[in-house]
């Protein structure tokens, strides 16, 4: 066992646990995106960043993968924390405005505008899909190409997988794809929740195929012309 | 060779090599580094070799083929030994005559190396400026090793530190000394090397240890990692068998990019002799120790100089970083315990257990032991690799090493640390450098790249090039790092295209400090470091972008245009007339140069330019177009009554009366201007006739008065009254002219009044102020300069002052007495040679201190010698007396030249209605609209600014009248931003073959100076109508990038139609 100080709070964790787990089990609330139990930590998101240190020697770290140590003394939302996941949660917003996920962070965190050119990606590079593929399906079918702008998530040379079993755990995990609730033909969605929600975007033409949760949109607000 | 089987052995042999090296032969040293080799090295070997085997000089003299010396700028190039003359930019054809002269010790003065300012011959390599204030350590050696030679590295007291080490038989002592040196990683995050190599040697090593060298040097710009791999790759052999025997380590990688063929090579021969001799392997020298080094070739990804990228590029994954920890000292490759650093660290290792680490930490300073190499390159003189001893300023690197700014512009800023640095400006140049010094100004040491800017640099530009870099560079796993370095790249996109807002700027910064905070590794972390150091120490330039629309540095090209136009205070389209000229359509040309200028055959004379300093045929070693001289060529040429103004306002034929105080270029362009625009100007000018300091100041061998003469009335005709003789404060008050009905007043008086050199015995007969001298010959003819003339001073108005006094008839010898040197005289460079050719004198570097009389008149001056000291805030150095210089100077007339000040309305005005003025009596302004503190005065040109040019002058005057016109028709008054992008396509005339031949800027005629003699006609004559054709054509036609022929054009819009 190890003890740390989160929040103010002494407590005692397991040795091995991470930061977040170790704030999870003591109840404090750290929002992530690309954290899933059962998956190995990535640490892409940086949504779940936490303050540690003392003084003036302290440094924002992702609590996903940060292993806990003793003596450590960690925030876990501070005003730095708070805005750096408020610009983080903003860069989303601007980027993949269509998912419900993502709109609901931001929602919780009272962001309600962004303030950069709004682009409409499927994709936030997460990793969920890469590691659910390879640690819960054992498949390894996709995976990522590139670096930097140009890093994308697919199989090798964009060839069907043959490893690939359509098990659909992929499209299962995503926070940000749009097959998985935006399908505008509903007998192929796969979930079908969207059927039941009326389409306040739909009459735009880039939300063809698109469906919003938010109230009010981000993405409306940021068009209206 | 045989195989070494102990630490004696290996001493023997050591022992062996240094008593037999030193044969005495002379010997040239070739250096065969990449910058070298491609500036034809290869070439040059090849031409040496075949002259010493076709002169059979096999006996006489050796050759030396070795990796970079550091002094890039000037290969090939052959350093002799012993003599150490060092030969640079070698033409092949001089190769024998340079083995000729080594041979009979002698040396061929023309190809040594000569300081490009003085002119100076260096002899010695040890004495040129780059490498005298250098402290070569590491890259001393380069140049005594063949990189080949294991031998020659043994030579030079390679592997005594190695048998040193293992005869201690003490890995502790190992840990020991590398911590009391004070080593810090050299790769850029400055980790104290002594203390990660102890958390290594703790380490469990069952299951073997490694040690990497990191070679992944990616920085553009910076080479200094390259140098040492391939100049001498035993250096870093040595320290990592040293560190394996501190460590306890098995196995040594060194991961370099594959974009370094010469270093791998050199490398892969080095690592085959130390096999052959036993130095790696097992057993290495009997002592037990096995440790062996094998190359890993990266793929030139940035990102794997993070370590942990680096680690499983080593594994065979893709470069990403992981979170640390696990440090790699606990967990490295494939789970073991890891020890990295970088290149130049492993190479000072053998250098601190040769000196001992003692003394290796007495130099430096007390935070950052030891020297650095730095790769000093951007707008700099000298181009290359320097050494030198931590603590050093920056000054001392660019300008002593670094010889300063490559072309005539000032030095604005450095940017250390390569795309995850910061940029540091020219008044923080005495900022030591060191790790934390670095890092309190917002940069970082980074692995030792230096980009030096000029004013040419754009820093907007600077922070979008490493945003470009780093969004394809980031790994991408971290959003913020990916997505911010997008984002970042984005805004500063916008910002450079105008696109830009003020709250773009916060957005900018605050996104910029997100993605610092929160990314996971060193990339991302120093990411922003661009951004920030250029948002905190430029904002201001960054806001001109944004408000005014301006890039100063003539770089963001959707804001610049043209760069002749936009430098233009008019907004000329330069770029037009000399294509029209090309073309040959001089009326055409006439009616461009006009439509921006009210006084084309005045600017065509003395125009200061700006547009010359920016055309970009003038980059490098090219001259400018001759611009001014082609605007001569046209106004010589063309009518000027083809050109008619063109009233600029139809609708508010207001008839409002506005008085302008001062009849110069300011003055009388502002009057120009409102009474197009539809108002009633009446201008007051204090002097007899109107023309201000064009008549007053500028002498008529450079302005004929005809010519002014004729702009001036041209200008008075258009319904502008003049009142001559009539001085405000004197005849007129700023009260009286709003209650005779005046609804605005500009005032733009000058700056006549000339500062004094507060010496005793100024106001004695003999000493003038220029002013007075050069009005009382320009205005009413009286020539009061006799004898022996000094004039004090630098500017225009000296040199203006010596060539009328040189022509009076009375005057024996002028002088010109300056406190600096000539490099940083303020006055035009073509006036000063001018006035050297007519036989003035030119003194240097002297200031007077004592004015001599007798009987109440001037005999002469006692004058003090200057040496030139530390440079000012303006980058130009201080002139600092030398104590017991003092010369006695025997003169009839001096003349003070040291600049003028505005003095307005002295006379009894209510002191309440003056608007407000400054400490040296120039006027207060708001800078866009012009007005003073006093609603409805406006001013501009020298009262506001002090002594200036007059084509700003000029601007000014038609800035004015759109700012008055717009208050006095209740509109805001703020000049609306000008649009400059090149809008009418011309086709383009190229030029000839002979003449691209001949293609050069042309001299422009003159009178020889003989018969300028006591000759008061006009200097400069007009050009040819072949050379102005020639220089027209010479254009390079920026234009071009904005334009298209209407064929095209119409193309382009039906292929876009059918697209869509």
């Amino acid at each position: 066992m190890i003890t740390l100080e989160i929040n103010g709070l002494r407590a005692s964790v397991e040795e091995g646990m991470t930061l977040l787990e170790a704030a999870k089990f003591l109840g404090f609330p750290i929002p992530t995106l690309c954290h899933m139990e059962g998956l190995s930590p990535y640490g892409a998101c940086r949504l779940c960043v936490v303050e540690i240190g003392e003084g003036e020697r302290t440094k924002l770290v992702s609590s996903c993968t940060y292993p806990a140590q003793d003596g450590m003394k960690v925030r876990t939302a501070s005003a730095r924390v708070v805005k750096a996941r408020k610009m983080v949660l903003e860069l989303l917003l601007a980027s993949c405005p269509q998912s419900k996920v993502i709109q609901d962070l931001a929602a919780a965190h009272n962001i309600r505008q962004q303030r950069f050119r709004q682009e409409h990606e499927d994709c936030i590079n997460c990793g969920l899909c890469v590691r659910m593929c390879e640690e819960q399906m054992m498949a390894k079918a996709i995976g990522f190409r590139g670096r930097g702008q140009d890093r994308s998530v697919g199989t090798p040379f964009d060839i069907k997988s043959d490893v690939c079993r359509l098990c659909g755990g992929c499209i299962y995990v995503c926070p940000a794809c749009q097959l998985r609730c935006t399908y505008t033909e509903p007998d192929k969605a796969i979930c079908g929740g969207c059927a039941n929600l009326s389409p306040s975007c739909l009459e735009k033409p880039e939300f063809d195929d698109m469906m919003c949760y938010m109230n009010p949109c981000v993405d409306c607000e940021t068009n209206k012309d | 060779m045989t195989r070494l089987n102990s630490v004696m052995e290996l001493r023997e042999l050591r022992s062996m090599i240094a008593t037999d090296s030193d044969n005495g032969k002379p010997c040239l040293v070739v250096c065969a580094g990449t910058a070298c080799q491609a500036g034809g090295a290869s070439d040059l070997l090849r031409i040496v070799k075949k002259y010493i085997i076709e002169n059979d000089l096999f006996d006489r003299i050796a050759i030396r083929v070795t990796g970079c010396h550091g002094f890039c700028e000037m290969g090939p190039f052959i350093l002799t030994e012993p003599q150490k003359a060092f030969y640079t930019k070698v033409d092949l054809d001089s190769v024998p005559r340079i083995i000729e002269a080594v041979l009979a010790d002698e040396y061929v003065e023309e190809f040594l190396y000569a300081n490009p300012v003085s002119g100076e011959v260096y002899h010695s390599c040890d004495e040129i400026p780059f490498f005298k204030h250098q402290q070569r350590s590491l890259l001393a050696m380069n140049q005594k090793i063949d990189p080949i030679r294991i031998y020659d590295y043994m030579a030079q007291g390679g592997y005594e530190a190695l048998e040193s080490v293992l005869l201690s038989q003490h890995a502790d002592w190992v840990i020991q000394e590398v911590k009391k040196s004070g080593l810090r990683g050299r790769g850029g995050a400055g980790f104290l090397t002594g203390v990660k190599w102890g958390f290594m040697a703790q380490q469990d090593g069952g299951g073997g240890k490694f040690l990497v060298c990191n070679a992944d040097e990616g920085d553009p710009g910076a080479y200094m990692d390259r140098s040492i791999l391939e100049g001498n790759p035993h250096s870093i052999i040595e320290g990592m068998i040293i560190g394996a025997f501190g460590m306890g380590a098995t196995n040594g990688i060194v991961y370099v990019r594959n974009e370094y063929p010469q270093a791998i090579k050199n490398l892969t021969i080095a690592l085959r002799r130390c096999h052959d001799f036993g130095l790696l392997g097992d057993n290495i020298l009997g002592t037990g120790l096995s440790f062996d080094i094998q190359i890993v070739k990266g793929a030139g990804a940035f990102v794997c100089g993070e370590e942990t990228a680096l680690i499983r590029s080593i594994e065979g994954h893709a470069g990403e970083p992981r979170q640390r920890p696990p440090f790699p000292v606990e967990k490295g490759i494939d789970g073991k315990p890891t020890a990295i650093n970088n290149v130049e660290t492993w190479a000072n290792i053998p250098l601190i257990f040769r000196i001992g680490a003692r003394t290796y930490s007495k130099s430096g300073t007390a935070g950052s032991s030891g020297g650095k190499v730095f790769s000093l390159v951007g707008k700099i003189k000298n181009t290359g690799l320097v050494e030198v001893p931590m603590g050093i300023t920056i000054g001392k690197i660019i300008y002593d090493i670094g010889g300063g700014p490559s072309g005539k512009q000032k030095i604005k800023a450095v940017q250390t640390g390569g795309p995850s640095g910061g940029c540091i400006p020219a008044r923080m140049f005495d900022l030591p450098i060191d790790y934390d010094s670095l890092a309190a100004a917002g940069s970082i040491m980074g692995s030792g790249g230096m980009i030096v800017m000029d004013e040419n640099t754009c820093m907007v530009d600077v922070a979008k090039y490493f945003m470009n870099f780093l969004k394809e560079e980031s790994c991408g796993k971290c959003y913020t790092c990916r997505k911010g370095t997008q984002r970042m790249y984005e805004i500063l996109d916008d910002i450079s295209k105008g696109k830009g807002t003020l709250a773009d700027l916060d957005l900018l910064e605050e996104l910029a400090n997100v993605v610092r905070d929160t990314t996971m590794c060193g990339l991302g972390q120093s990411a922003p470091n661009p951004v920030l150091s250029t948002l905190k120490y430029f904002r201001a330039e960054y806001e001109a972008h944004v408000k005014d629309g301006r890039c100063d540095a003539y770089v963001c090209k959707d804001l610049v245009g043209a760069p002749c136009a936009a430098a233009c205070p008019l907004g000329t389209e330069v770029w037009k007339y000399v294509a029209q000229i090309a073309a040959g359509e001089l009326d055409d040309a006439y009616q461009t140069i006009r439509a921006a200028n009210p006084f084309p055959s005045v600017c065509a004379r003395v125009c200061s330019h700006p547009c010359e300093s920016q055309c970009r045929s003038g980059t490098g070693d090219k001259q400018p177009i001759a611009i001014r001289a082609l605007k001569r060529y046209v106004t010589d040429r063309a009518d000027p009554l083809l050109f008619t103004p063109k009233p600029l306002s139809e609708d508010h034929d207001s008839g409002d009366k506005v008085a302008i105080v001062g009849s110069g270029p300011a003055g009388l362009s502002a009057a120009h201007y409102l009474s197009l625009s539809g108002y009633q100007p009446t201008v007051f000018e204090a002097d007899d006739r109107p023309g201000g300091m064009l008549v007053s100041g500028i002498p008529s061998f450079r302005l004929p008065r005809e010519v002014l003469d004729k702009e001036i009335s041209a200008l008075l005709d258009a319904g502008v009254a003049l009142h001559c003789n009539t001085a405000l404060g004197r005849d007129v008050t700023v009260d009286g002219l709003f209650e005779d009905g005046y609804k605005a007043i500009f005032i733009a008086t000058g700056a006549h009044k000339s500062r004094r050199l507060g010496l005793e015995g100024e106001d004695s007969k003999g000493v003038l102020p220029a002013m007075s001298f050069l009005k009382a010959f320009n205005l009413h003819g009286d020539e009061l300069a006799r004898g022996r003339v000094a004039i004090i001073g630098g500017g225009n108005s000296a040199i203006d002052a010596a060539r009328v006094a040189v022509r009076q008839k009375t005057v024996d010898k002028v002088t010109i007495l300056y406190r600096r040197t000539r490099e940083e005289m303020p006055a035009f460079e073509e006036e000063i040679e001018a006035a050297l050719a007519e036989g003035i004198e030119l003194q240097v570097l002297v200031s007077p201190v004592e004015i001599f009389t007798e009987n109440g008149s001037l005999s002469g001056v006692k004058v003090i010698r200057n040496r030139l000291g530390d440079r000012g805030a303006d980058g130009r150095r201080r002139p600092v007396p030398i104590e017991g210089s003092e010369v006695e100077l025997p003169f009839e007339k001096l003349i003070v030249a040291i600049s003028e000040h505005p003095s307005v309305m002295s006379g009894d005005d209510d002191s309440s209605s003056i608007p407000e003025a400054g400490s040296s009596g120039n006027l207060l302004i708001d800078e866009s609209s012009l007005m003073t503190s006093r609603e409805g005065v406006f001013a501009g040109g020298d009262v506001v600014t002090g002594p200036n040019t007059v084509v700003d002058a000029i601007a000014v005057g038609k800035q004015a009248a759109q700012v008055i016109g717009r208050w006095l028709s209740g509109e805001e008054p703020k000049a609306p931003r000008r649009t400059l992008l090149p809008d009418v396509y011309i086709e383009p005339v190229l030029l000839d073959e002979d003449e691209q031949a001949e293609a050069d800027r042309p001299e422009v005629p003159e009178i020889p100076a003989a018969e300028r003699e006591k000759d008061w006609s006009e200097v400069e004559l007009s050009l040819t109508v072949a050379a102005a054709m020639r220089e027209a054509r010479r254009c390079l036609r920026c234009d071009l990038e904005f334009t298209q022929p209407k064929e095209e054009a119409a193309l382009v819009q039906t292929t876009q139609g059918e697209l869509e």
